[in-house]
Formats: structure tokens, C-alpha cells, sequence
């Protein structure tokens, strides 16, 4: 089954008097429980396809339905919704919160969700900040972390909901060779254990190994994949 | 979660917001010590001041063209008819001032002396607040209620020295008591007053009942009034009012017996009035069957109705006695005139009446007054103090009813032509016109020296007219507030909008992340919200108890200010602030309004950020 179906998806951004067509015509379906790969050189348009898809930016043309259901016709507020139930974000500069601890970082999804006693919400968190080795680390302030171990608290962020799919734009540009390699182990294993949707970009063609799909990018079209 | 994460953040910047609360907690302090300055000058003016001064609502006498005593000759009745016009906690005082010229040891100045009455009980709270007013060293102002020595006075400093007296000398006075007689006293200095302030400053006070057995007042004879009243700042100008209307004389008469020779009858003596258009229209609504109309109509005239003239062979140039009897006095009122003219007389006018110039007239009947309500029930009263409608006397103006409108009523009563006169008749004291300020005030007491009206005056004033320059203090006062709360605005508006916009930038990529994972555009803002709002709340608290801390501190300090004006507002030579729980509240309020109203907008611009524009935010 298709998480994700794409159909022409453009998107211009007005720059100027100019216009940048940052994406011309995209097609693309990703299936459940893929781990897949989005490769392109700078420039080419994949934090604004992950964009799209993430629900944080509007398509200028096209259809894009996440989970079936067709995202370039839903209000700020369903889109937002969507988001905190459907999809996990990771990002590059792994941008968690400083004024919350490791634990309360985890938690944050959950709370906005509003869904869950605070002891399930607690039990959850510590489920999966174990999973991503931090165990020890559980009550540090991001600034008192390495940046492999922060972008581990954000895989776990990202995965304390449940989602349907993770979206990580060039989760290991930060980080160094090692770091990263360890990071997206974590993924390919996360992606297994909970069987869930992962999509990252990157213009590291080493990491291409860990995806069981790329899909290349250049100058806003799909060119492979 | 949301209080956690404002929370949290606002110890992130902590100078930025350490500044910014400083500022707003500055803000508080200012606005409570002015509110609460201002309030103490107004307790001091409203409850302390113009309550000794003048009372919230005065009621003045003047009887006497030129006597100039403040005397009602009916105490109850007076008493009564304010009672039934203003609520029940009102404290109803008599209270006036004597010009007296003092001499001490050697040395003489004029003064005013103060009637108060310290006889009726005071609470230990009325007590301290008397001693707060009225500084008086090692005593109290309630000491002139002594009869431990002849007359306790107790006078201001400048005058002590002027006269060069102190405690247990004795100063001779000399002032005209009620009967407009030159008389001397001695009173006994039982403490020095050393409140230096305008109004304190040529006074002297003493007890109410011993300034009015000096000056011959009877006991059912009743000085001015104070009334101090509840929320007086609300209330005054309306009792007042109020009171005035309630105060609407009836017409002036006599009802006694008239003896000529060896022959009596019963009269009704009528005053009229010795104004210009009254004796005009006396003079024209009366027909003389004897005597001459110019000597009827100067002050000592009078003249007889045709139907006793006849019955008793009165004529011009014959002595009558007239005799009644007294309201209060067993002993019954009497008096001789010489009748000046025999007019002819009708169901209007009276059968059996006397009209007497105002001038004759008042001195006997204020000085033995008749029970009018008595006799009203027991003669009948000729027409015209009767049918025609009695003078409103709003307005002096008014009581001289149009001609014409005066005639047509006359008219429908089956009335000559003649019979319009009723306005020149004399009322049981003169009603004076309310006025809204001192100003108006003063005009109207020029204009009524200048009517000669012979009838007690009445005068009823709120603080607002007898007071007017103090109360103008407050409005300054209240405008120095104003300023002081548009300034903060600007300060805190300028604070807060920067403050906001600067960490808004800050935190974009925050924001942008937040709305990534899926926090709704309204947490925003309520984030920013709250923040914003704990930091005046905070900032608040610690300002008001700043406020409080410096308040303390500047009443220690004692400020020795002699004649300077200003010494008003001092509280035994300290300043005074009076908070109260409201205002604090109130302006607690206002801050916490002002900072969410100037925090609602970045606010807003924050949670409106696109979290894909906010994502790319690099600093
Ligand atoms: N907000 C914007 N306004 C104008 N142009 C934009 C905006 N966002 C992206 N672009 C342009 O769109 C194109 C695609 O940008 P995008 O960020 O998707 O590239 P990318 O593949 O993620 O690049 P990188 O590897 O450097 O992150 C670029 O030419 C970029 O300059
Ligand atoms: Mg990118």
C-alpha cells in the first residue's frame, strides 16, 4: 500500500520579481515501511519535497496525499494535526527544545497530543530513549549532549508518536562519518522494530547503502528511482 | 505544559527579562505610591480637612442685615428636616466661626473663633484621626471640651505668638454676640495647635456650647450645620441639593392678639418685603382709606386692615400692642407699633391683618418665634398667604411671580386686579440659591448684600463651593497620575514589543520546530502569552512590595515645613499614603492589561511564522 502518492507536484518560490521553481513536476509513491533515500546536490530541491510531504509547506501544483488523504486541500489546523499524529520529524541541525530535558523533549508530541496519562506518556518516553541508548542520558539538557547523542534524542522524538512516516532532512550532515553511520543504523533499526516509513534526503552518496530505495533528484525533477 | 515551556523560557534570557520586569515592577511601584499618595491627600481633604473646615454639606445662617449671626431660631425643626434628607451615618455638627479680637500678654490680633462640639462621643478611631489633623503637643484638640478652666481655647501656633501666650494663660476676647452687642470673654489656653497650614492659621477653637452661651444663644437656637456624609466625593453635591429643596420656606406671620385702648381682636401680621420692586408693589396693590402710602412703605411702616381699623377706632398715629404666643418661650411675645395707614380690606389681604415692613417685623419674630404650624391650624389665614401657590424661591426672581401670570391667577380666584403682591411678602428666612462652585459663591453673596434682605439667610453648600481650592488639588493630583500611567504605557509598550521581537527572532527556528511537530498556531501564541504575562506578574508583585517597602520609608521621615501651604497634606508632619486593597488590585490590573495588549501582537506574528520559512532561519 502507498503511504505516500505524489502527481505533478510542483512548487515555485516568488523571489523577487523572479520566480524559483524549486520542484517542476514530481511523481512519486512510497510504500509503507519503506527506507528510502532522497539524493541530490545542493540546490536541487529535497528539503522542499520533504517539505511538502512533511505537511510544513503547501504545494504550488499537484496532489499529495499522505496516508490517503489528500494534503494540498487541508486547513493550517488539520495539517497541524496531521503532523503531530502521522509524521515524525528529524532534522539536520537536530533543533530540540533547550529549556526541556532529554526525557521531556521525548515527551513533547505526547503532551500536545493530549491523548495519554502522564505515566503512559513517561513509560513511552523511557521506552524509546532506551532504544536509542540514552538511558543514562535521560534527564541532560540538549546543550549538555554530543551531536550524535542529540540527534538520537530526536529520532526518539520523532518516534514516541507512532508515526506513519519519518521524514529527516540530511539527518547526518552535522555529524561526523562514524556518527552518522551510527545514526542511521539507529534508523534502519527503528524502521524495523516499528515498521515505520522512513524518508531521508542526502547528498552523501556513502549513505546510500542503509536505504532499500533512492530516489535522485536534480533541478527539481526525479531523475532516477 | 504550556505554563512549563513560558516558564522555563523566561529564565532563558534572563537580563533581557530581568530588564524588562525591572521596568514593569518600577511601574507598579510608581503607580501604586502615586494612587496611593493621592488617595491619602484625598482621605486628608475629604475626610480630615473640608470635614473640620466646612463639612462635606454646610447649612450657614445669617440672620440680621449687617448682624451677621449665624443663628436658625428652631433647632429641632432645622435638625429634622436634614435628618429625614440625608442617610443614617451621616454626622450631623453645628460648627461656626467668630471674628473676635483676642488680646494676650500684652498683645493683640484679630482671629477667628471656632465652635466644634466635642461633647458628643468619639470613637478612639475618631479620637487618633482628630490628633492626626490637629497637631496640638503633649494633647489633643478634644481637650477644649475641659470645664476643669473658664472657656478651654486652644489656638495656632502663629497666633500664640503674635499674642504671645501659651498653655494655661489667659486671652481676653471681644466679639458681637447674637444680639449684634459688643461683648468681652476670657478664655483659658489649654494647648497650641501646631499645624501650620492656611486654614489653621488664625484660629483658635474652643467648645461649641461654651461659644454659644457667650454669644447668647438659647438652648433651642442652632448654629451652622456640617454634615459629613458618606462618599462624599459622590454624594455631596446631591444631598446638598437635596437638602436645599427640603429647606423651602413659608411665608412669615405673626397670629396674636391686638389691643388698642381698652378693645382686643385677633391679627395676622404680615411682613413685607423692603426692596425696591416690593415696595413698588405694595404700593400699588394697596388702596388707604387713611394715612399716606409714603410713610407705610418706609421701614417703620404699617398698616391696618379697615375692618379692625373700624372695629377699634384705629387710626394713623395710634399706638397698638400686639401679643402672641411663643413657640419655646412661656412667656408670650408682644410688642408695640404706630399704625402709619388704614388700608381697605378684602378676603385676600385679610380682615383682621397687619402689613408690616420687613424691618419692623423680623426682629421681633425671630427673637421670640410663634409655633406657625400651631397657628395655622387655629386662625384663618387671610387668602393670600393661602391660595396663591407658595414662592418656589429658587431664584430670588421667581418669588415675584410674573405680573400677568400673578393677575390671572388672582383672577381665578375670583380676586381683584390689585391682588398680585404675594411675591412682595417676607418668607421665614431667605433661601439662598445653590451654586456649583466658589466662584458662583461668591457672586451670589455680593449679589444678596447688596438686596438687603432683612429675613434670615440660609445658604446650604457642598465641599465642592466652600472647599473648591482644595478639592482643585486633587484634580492636579489625579492628572499627575494620568501622565504617570501613559508614560509607563509607552515605557512598557516599547519594552515588551522589543523584548518579544527579539526573542521571537531568536527562537524561529524553535517555533518553526514546535509547529513542525505538531503544536497548534494558538499554543504558540499562548506560549508568548504567558510568558510575557508571568513576567508583569512577577514584575509585579515584586513592585508592589517595593512600592510598599519605600512607602514605609518615606513616612519615617518627618518634614518640618512651616508656612508652607503644602503642610496640608501632611499627617502630623509625615507624609501619607493611604493604599488600599483596590487600587492595588487596580493597578496590579492595569499593568497586567497593558503588557497582554502590547504582547498580543508579536505574538501573534510569531505563531502566524511558516514553520518551513521558520525551519531555514539561520542567526
Ligand atoms: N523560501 C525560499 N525562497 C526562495 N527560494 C527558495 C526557498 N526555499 C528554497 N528555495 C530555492 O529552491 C531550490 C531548492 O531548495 P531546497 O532547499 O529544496 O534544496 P536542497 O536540495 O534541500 O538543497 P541543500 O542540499 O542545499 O539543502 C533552491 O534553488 C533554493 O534556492
Ligand atoms: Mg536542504
Amino acid at each position: 500500500m502507498n503511504i505516500i502518492e505524489i502527481k505533478g507536484l510542483k512548487k515555485d518560490y516568488p523571489l523577487g520579481k523572479t520566480t524559483v521553481n524549486a520542484v517542476r513536476g514530481v511523481d512519486l509513491n512510497i510504500e509503507e515501511g519503506e527506507f528510502i533515500s532522497i539524493i541530490g546536490p545542493s540546490g536541487s530541491g529535497k528539503t522542499t519535497l520533504l517539505n511538502v510531504i512533511g505537511c510544513i509547506d503547501t504545494a504550488t501544483e499537484g496532489s499529495v496525499k499522505v496516508g490517503g488523504a489528500e494534503i494540498t486541500i487541508m486547513n493550517d489546523r488539520a495539517l497541524t494535526d496531521l503532523r503531530l499524529h502521522k509524521i515524525g520529524f528529524i532534522f539536520q541541525t537536530f533543533n530540540l527544545i533547550p529549556v526541556l530535558d532529554v526525557i521531556e523533549n521525548v515527551e513533547f508530541p505526547l503532551l500536545l497530543m493530549k491523548k495519554h496519562t502522564k505515566s503512559e506518556i513517561r513509560k513511552r518516553a523511557l521506552k524509546l530513549i532506551e532504544e536509542v541508548g540514552l538511558k543514562e542520558h535521560a534527564t541532560h539538557r540538549p546543550a549538555e549532549l554530543s551531536g550524535g547523542q542529540r540527534q538520537r534524542v530526536a529520532i526518539a522524538r520523532a518516534l514516541v508518536t507512532n508515526p506513519d512516516i519519518v521524514l529527516a532532512d540530511e539527518p547526518t550532515a552535522n555529524l561526523d562519518s562514524v556518527t552518522g553511520a551510527q545514526i542511521l543504523e539507529l534508523m534502519r533499526e527503528m524502521n524495523k522494530i516499528e515498521n515505520t516509513t522512513f524518508i531521508f534526503s542526502t547528498h552523501d552518496e556513502h549513505v546510500l547503502k542503509y536505504a532499500n530505495r533512492v530516489v535522485k533528484i536534480k533541478d527539481g525533477f526525479i531523475m532516477e528511482g | 505544559m504550556l505554563l512549563n515551556l513560558s516558564l522555563r523560557n523566561l529564565f532563558r534570557q534572563k537580563r533581557r527579562n530581568l530588564m524588562l520586569g525591572i521596568a514593569i515592577g518600577l511601574g507598579v511601584t510608581i503607580l501604586i505610591m502615586a494612587s496611593s499618595f493621592s488617595r491619602g491627600i484625598e482621605d486628608i481633604m475629604f475626610n480630615k480637612i473640608v470635614t473640620y473646615v466646612a463639612g462635606h454639606v454646610s447649612v450657614n445662617m445669617n440672620e440680621g442685615l449687617g448682624k451677621r449671626v449665624p443663628v436658625f431660631r428652631d433647632k429641632e425643626r432645622l435638625f429634622s428636616i436634614i435628618k429625614k434628607n440625608v442617610e443614617q451615618d451621616a454626622e450631623i455638627d453645628e460648627s461656626f466661626g467668630v471674628f473676635t479680637r483676642a488680646i494676650g500678654n500684652g498683645k493683640a490680633d484679630n482671629m477667628i473663633l471656632v465652635a466644634i462640639d466635642t461633647s458628643k462621643r468619639y470613637t478612639e478611631e475618631r479620637k487618633k484621626e482628630v490628633r492626626e489633623s490637629f497637631n496640638v503637643i503633649g494633647g489633643s484638640l478634644l481637650d477644649i471640651g475641659t470645664s476643669a478652666v473658664a472657656n478651654a481655647v486652644i489656638l495656632s501656633r502663629d497666633r500664640a505668638e503674635s499674642l504671645n501666650v501659651k498653655k494655661n494663660d489667659v486671652i481676653s476676647i471681644r466679639f458681637r454676640n447674637v444680639f449684634g452687642q459688643n461683648q468681652s470673654e476670657r478664655l483659658t489656653v489649654v494647648g497650641v495647635l501646631q499645624n501650620d497650614n492656611i486654614f489653621m492659621q488664625g484660629v483658635m477653637f474652643c467648645e461649641l456650647k461654651n461659644v454659644k452661651a457667650m454669644m447668647g444663644y438659647r438652648p433651642y437656637e442652632c448654629a451652622n450645620i456640617h454634615i459629613k456624609i458618606k462618599d462624599p466625593k459622590e454624594n455631596a453635591v446631591r444631598v446638598a441639593d437635596k437638602i436645599h429643596s427640603a429647606l423651602t420656606p413659608g411665608p412669615a406671620f405673626i397670629a396674636g392678639k391686638l389691643s388698642y385702648l381698652s378693645s382686643e381682636s385677633e391679627v395676622v401680621v404680615i411682613p413685607f418685603r423692603g426692596d425696591d420692586d416690593s415696595i413698588r408693589l405694595i404700593g400699588s396693590s394697596f388702596e388707604l382709606l387713611d394715612g399716606k402710602m409714603d410713610d407705610v412703605l418706609l421701614r417703620d411702616g404699617v398698616m391696618i386692615s379697615s375692618n379692625i381699623a373700624d372695629k377699634l377706632g384705629v387710626k394713623p398715629s395710634s399706638e397698638v400692642l400686639i401679643s402672641y404666643n411663643a413657640k419655646f418661650e412661656k412667656e408670650r411675645g408682644s410688642f408695640k407699633v404706630q399704625i402709619k395707614g388704614v388700608f381697605k380690606s378684602d378676603v385676600y389681604k385679610g380682615d383682621n391683618t397687619i402689613y408690616m415692613h420687613e424691618a419692623l417685623f423680623y426682629p421681633k419674630f425671630y427673637d421670640r418665634i410663634p409655633d406657625l404650624d400651631k397657628e395655622r391650624a387655629r386662625v384663618s389665614l387671610p387668602e393670600v398667604l393661602l391660595s396663591l401657590p407658595e414662592s418656589t424661591n429658587k431664584d430670588r426672581s421667581n418669588t415675584f411671580l410674573p405680573e400677568d401670570l400673578n393677575k390671572k391667577r388672582a383672577s381665578a380666584l375670583g380676586l381683584t386686579d390689585q391682588a398680585y403682591f404675594k411675591s412682595a411678602l417676607g418668607n421665614e428666612w431667605e433661601l439662598l440659591d445653590r451654586t456649583r462652585n466658589t466662584d458662583e459663591m461668591r457672586k451670589k453673596y455680593a449679589a444678596q448684600a447688596r438686596k438687603k434682605i432683612r429675613a434670615t439667610t440660609m445658604d446650604v453648600n457642598s465641599m465642592y463651593e466652600s472647599a473648591s481650592d482644595v478639592l482643585k488639588l486633587e484634580s492636579v493630583l489625579n492628572i499627575i497620575t494620568l501622565w504617570a500611567v501613559l508614560i509607563l504605557f509607552f515605557i512598557i509598550l516599547i519594552g515588551v514589543v522589543n523584548t518579544l521581537r527579539m526573542t521571537i527572532k531568536e527562537r524561529t527556528r524553535e517555533i518553526g520546530t514546535i509547529r513542525a511537530i505538531g503544536m497548534q498556531k494558538r499554543d504558540v501564541w499562548g506560549i508568548f502569552m504567558i510568558e510575557t504575562s508571568l513576567l508583569s506578574l512577577f514584575a509585579s508583585f515584586a513592585g508592589t512590595l517595593f512600592a510598599f517597602v519605600l512607602m514605609w520609608l518615606l513616612t519615617l521621615i518627618r518634614f518640618n515645613v512651616t508656612d508652607n501651604p503644602l503642610g496640608i497634606l501632611l499627617v502630623s508632619n509625615h507624609l501619607y499614603f493611604l493604599p488600599t486593597f483596590g487600587s492595588v488590585l487596580l493597578n496590579i490590573t492595569l499593568i497586567l492589561v497593558i503588557t497582554v495588549i502590547t504582547a498580543y501582537f508579536p505574538a501573534r506574528r510569531a505563531a502566524n511564522l511558516s514553520s518551513a520559512e521558520a525551519l531555514r532561519h539561520y542567526e
